[in-house]
């Protein structure tokens, strides 16, 4: 037990971490919800009732797809385009899908090499892309249920409001959409540009994130 | 950056969302529409206590005008003669905790109590981009 909570610790602090925050995003969702349900005239409702309304799932698919997006941009463009001095990136002159021999796939796999790794054809493919792919999916679904969530909530507060509702194609149109979409669009991408140009000139001693605190800034692709 | 790790059930979660939130609205309309038809009864029997006890508290507190109770200020609001599903209209929307009914001679917005539907606009007509003018509730 000990040495799986050692071996596994980061996964397992991420987890507990979103699972309180979660929590914590219901609860205060929760009051927020019911504070403006008094104002508008409407009727407060259980933490239960809550966690399965629009309302609560509109807020977190819109955070999850940007938040995939991110990892997927950053999976997707660090394989074509490279920042020198960041150890966030390869090398220059790296960039491109590299050779079989360098990816150990094929017959350049060893022998611990993952099985699909070896295979040919359309399994070696799938795995070869598979982190991409699954991100991928991920974000577009996340993106597919906050337009989904969101028509619903939108039309909700249409309604209380004295205002007809909108389709989902309206919806997606709409400038509710689009604000919760942009909005949390442009945080990503200026934390992962914070992330690739700070960490060329500052350290964090030990993080794997981060370049030895010795090492020179315009060297690229170290990390700690 | 090693970010591989990341929790699968995100996809299963993104579905249930998705499958509940589709098919939520659809077993209320019928309730939400049977409020609305009761109301619009009450109306027009000349009950006006009974039309009352179908508004939301906020429309029965904001109707009556100088000393008149609700019952007075219900029956004396200028409703249009609507009681039943206006024919080729619009079906009922419900979304949430709201619904909006199209009878045959008005619009009814409703929100759903822990009692119930209960009438929280009526006599409304539509104003394009503004919110509809109701004659009961705002």
């Amino acid at each position: 037990m000990r040495r799986f909570l050692r071996d596994n610790g980061l996964s397992l602090f991420f987890l507990v971490a979103f699972l309180l925050a979660l929590g914590g995003q219901s609860i205060a969702g929760n009051a927020d919800y019911n504070a403006r349900q008094l104002t508008e005239g409407g009727a407060p409702i259980s933490w239960v009732s809550y966690v399965t309304s629009s309302d609560f799932a509109v807020n977190v698919a819109e955070n999850w797809q940007s938040e995939y997006l991110q990892f997927l941009l950053y999976i997707m463009i660090t394989v074509w385009l490279v920042q020198r001095g960041s150890p966030e990136s390869k090398k220059p002159g790296e960039q491109g899908r590299e050779s079989d021999e360098e990816q150990k796939v094929g017959p350049h796999a060893e022998p611990d090499s993952p099985a699909w790794a070896k295979a040919t054809g359309l399994r070696r493919t799938l795995f070869a892309n598979s982190l991409g792919l699954v991100m991928g999916t991920i974000f577009v679904l996340s993106w597919l249920a906050q337009s989904v969530a969101g028509t619903a909530n939108y039309n909700s507060e249409q309604l209380a409001q004295l205002q007809d509702p909108v389709t989902w194609l309206g919806y997606v149109g709409s400038a509710d959409f689009w604000n919760r979409t942009l909005q949390n669009w442009q945080s990503e991408l200026l934390a992962v540009l914070s992330m690739v140009v700070l960490s060329i000139y500052l350290r964090q001693r030990g993080s794997p994130e981060s370049k030895p605190v010795g090492v020179p800034h315009q060297a690229t692709g170290i990390e700690g | 950056m090693r970010w591989g790790a990341v929790a699968p059930p995100v996809a299963v979660v993104t579905i249930v969302a998705l499958a509940s939130l589709t098919g939520c609205a659809s077993g209320e309309a019928p309730t939400a529409q049977r409020a609305a038809e009761r109301f619009y009864s009450a109306v027009h029997a000349g009950q006006g206590e009974a039309a009352c006890g179908l508004l939301t508290p906020r429309a029965a507190e904001d109707l009556p005008l100088g000393g008149e109770s609700c019952a007075e200020a219900v029956l004396r609001a200028r409703l249009p003669a609507a009681d039943r599903p206006r024919p080729q209209a619009a079906p009922t929307q419900v979304w949430g905790d709201e619904a909006q009914v199209r009878l045959s001679g008005d619009t009814v917005f409703l929100h759903r109590f822990s009692r119930g539907w209960l009438v929280r606009a009526a006599g409304c007509t539509p104003r394009g981009e503004q919110p509809y003018r109701c004659e009961v509730g705002s």
